[in-house]
């Protein structure tokens, strides 16, 4: 078997490594402060649209949409918790675990668009703030590192019958995206508290 | 699910790569919340001269 049929039959993985080899540079190293020099205009820019002015000029607009956000949050927090308690056989074992898993899933992609769309309304809102938030950053690193993990991997992983699958891999899947959604929500709040 | 499930077979491509994003979220989630803390302890230990 040549070296090249080794390296195609593990596509996924390199591709993984990569990936988080890549976002650890970018997050260590010099190239990082020149795009966060870059991308102030751009968040100025952001305060200048209808999204930015109207969540400036009307609280009670702002505050609305920061409820429907938190809304979003929750039932993303309970779509996340549901399925990895599951996966980690800690609540609704008398269910089959596919089930659980399709239905969760389904509310997630909701709830992940609604956040998305009220998280966008808001840091227009107040992106002259948030731009020089450490823990702004963070959450977004979180949340895209949440996203492709969920689509890329969690997702087309539990695909698969969950009996061929290593029980050890399924629980660290569970445990890891457990913390990032927890710190995905913590650092939201976080971003309220800060400034 | 069954815990014997595939425990003793090879890992194939999906499940090696979800074995290297998730053990790299655990890592880096733990080291950040340990320092975040840290901070934080150390921040109410100068303010009430602990």
């Amino acid at each position: 078997m040549s070296s090249t049929a080794t390296l195609g039959s593990n596509n996924r993985t390199i591709i993984a490594a990569a990936v988080v080899l890549a976002a650890l540079a970018f997050s260590f190293l010099p190239p990082r402060l020149i795009v966060y020099d870059n991308l102030y205009g751009f968040f100025m820019w952001m305060e200048t649209t209808w999204f930015g002015v109207i969540g400036q000029t009307w609280g009670a607009v702002f505050a609305i949409v920061e409820a429907f956000h938190l809304l979003a949050m929750a039932l993303l927090g309970g779509a996340v918790f549901v399925s990895d308690f599951r996966l980690l056989g800690l609540v609704f074992n008398d269910i089959p675990a596919q089930d659980v898993l399709d239905k969760a899933h389904s509310v997630f992609k909701w709830a992940l668009a609604v956040v998305l769309f009220t998280g966008i309304f808001m840091a227009c809102g107040v992106a002259g703030k948030i731009y020089f938030l450490a823990v702004f950053w963070y959450k977004m690193l979180a949340l895209v590192t949440g996203i492709l993990f969920v689509f890329f991997v969690k997702r087309p992983l539990l695909k698969k019958d969950l009996n061929d699958i290593n029980p050890w891999v399924i629980k660290l899947v569970a445990v890891s995206s457990i913390m990032v959604w927890v710190t995905v929500a913590a650092a939201g709040r976080w971003i309220g508290f800060s400034g | 699910m069954s815990e014997e499930g595939g425990s003793n077979k090879k890992l194939d491509d999906l499940e090696k790569a979800a074995l290297v994003s998730s053990v790299t979220i655990v890592v880096f989630f733990v080291v950040y919340w340990a320092i975040q803390i840290e901070s934080t302890y150390s921040l109410l230990a100068f303010a009430y001269d602990w």
